[in-house]
């Protein structure tokens, strides 16, 4: 059931996504009553999606006849925003796909050229001038976001590299043990004249 | 003994004429019709949308298909059937209860959906249409007010074309125990008083609650449908076995 309704909550932002973007209709009208169905295999869950001609329709454990099947993990949908990804992906053999390819083509191409106005839709609530204020912050602190995203990474590799320096390499860690034996040698000889020497 | 074998019939825990029950239950209906939607929201928390879904993704309704969505009420699940069968197929939404369709159609016309959809009052246990010609079946919380069922799925099964298929969603009887008391409690202390305060009407609820217990149990379902001819029969518990959805195929 939570499963069920995740994607019903999915349906829902698909479908405000459609009500903001209005020019997706006219791409969505080729693949109409196509149903494309994704396997997820992280979660081992099937959901399926179909364009109705006014709507988006997302179900969960679809398991009637489909027109394209995708059976991938998440790491490697989240490359098919790009859409010339998936013949590569396929060959590859990190994604499965039965059916019609272009209907698995013409999703990742809707959803990759997604442009939504959000100055535009927000305009009707705050105002042009505070919209696109709004919009531009926001698009700035995704740019900070994303550059101190990339200063952390490379930081945090720095900093493992730099801990590769100071561990001790096993040729070092052998000649430190060779050094022992034969300091602890040298200490039995040591010993042994001296009992010698104390037994006269 | 077989229902169409007694001269009466159960109305929630009350027996009655078989001939009393249908006109019984077309008054519990038109006095809930105008709250109805209202008091399923209310009374399932929302969930009655989440089994909804699931029996639609179960249904495998297509393009240019021919649904019936039988006790089809206020229209939810028609709503969804009408955007996937397209210009090219049709959904009749059935009901025996004239003030039950009014308030369907109302609805859907104001969501925009009036091209592929047609309204018939009808009777479950004799349905208006031609021998093999509608693809799919759906009854969504109807089959336990039909007076008889047997009747009803026999008709249901002779109106579907070899491939098609019935969905019943249906509540039927949980096999937790204590899922079971906190039921009862909620639907004979609760439910009624819900009922008094939104829609002015403890009685009818009361008969809700009544008409779940009295409906067949899951397994028992799955037989009446195996015994109307219909094959591959399975259902899937949501919710605990609160509801159950049963699945049968015609070939």
């Amino acid at each position: 059931m939570i499963n069920t309704l995740l994607t019903a909550a999915a349906e829902r932002i698909l479908n405000k996504i459609l009500s903001l973007e209005p020019s997706l209709l006219a791409s969505l009208g080729k693949i109409q009553h196509q149903v494309l169905a994704v396997e997820i295999r992280d979660w081992q869950q099937t959901f399926a999606i179909t364009f109705t001609g006014h709507s988006f329709m997302l179900f969960n454990n679809y398991q009637e006849h489909v027109d394209c099947h995708i059976s991938a993990s998440i790491e490697t949908l989240s490359q098919l925003k790009d859409p010339s990804q998936l013949t590569r992906l396929i060959r590859q053999g990190e994604l499965d796909l039965e059916g019609n390819l272009h209907l698995a083509q013409a999703y990742s191409q809707i959803f990759s050229e997604l442009d939504i106005d959000w100055a535009e839709h927000l305009s009707t609530y705050f105002g042009d001038a505070a919209a696109q204020l709004l919009v531009q912050q926001l698009r700035n602190t995704k740019q900070r976001t994303v550059h101190l995203d990339d200063v952390l990474k490379t930081t945090t590799i720095g900093l493992f590299q730099d801990e590769l320096k100071v561990t001790i390499h096993p040729i070092e860690m052998a000649q430190f043990k060779a050094h022992t034996r034969e300091l602890k040698q040298h200490t039995a000889v040591l010993e042994q004249r001296i009992n010698q020497l104390l037994a006269r | 003994m077989k229902e169409s074998q007694q001269n009466t019939t159960d109305f929630g825990y009350k027996t009655v004429a078989r001939e009393e029950k249908a006109s019984m239950v077309a008054d519990v209906f038109h006095s809930v019709a105008a709250k109805y939607d209202i008091m399923n929201d209310l009374m399932s928390f929302g969930i009655h949308r989440l089994w909804k879904r699931q029996a639609i993704a179960c249904s495998g309704v297509r393009k240019g298909h021919t649904v019936l969505d039988l006790a089809g009420g206020t229209g939810d699940l028609t709503a969804k059937f009408s955007q996937l069968v397209g210009d090219t197929g049709r959904v009749i939404l059935g009901d025996i209860n004239d003030s039950m369709l009014k308030v369907g159609r109302d609805k859907l016309r104001d969501l925009g959906l009036v091209s592929n959809i047609e309204y018939v009052q009808m009777n479950a246990e004799a349905l208006p249409f031609p021998d093999n010609s509608i693809d799919v079946i759906t009854i969504a919380f109807g089959l336990r007010n039909v007076t008889d069922k047997n009747a009803a799925l026999k008709s249901m099964y002779r109106i579907l074309k070899p491939g098609g298929r019935l969905l019943i969603l249906e509540f039927s009887k949980t096999d937790s125990e204590a899922l079971s008391k906190i039921y009862d409690f909620y639907s004979f202390n609760l439910l009624p008083t819900m009922g008094k305060l939104v829609a002015n009407d403890s009685e009818s609820y009361r008969y809700l609650a009544e008409s779940i217990r009295m409906h067949p149990d899951q397994e028992t379902l799955k037989g009446m449908m195996e015994d109307a001819g219909f094959e591959q029969t399975s259902y899937q518990n949501m919710t605990g076995g609160i509801v159950a959805l049963h699945r049968g195929f015609k070939y």
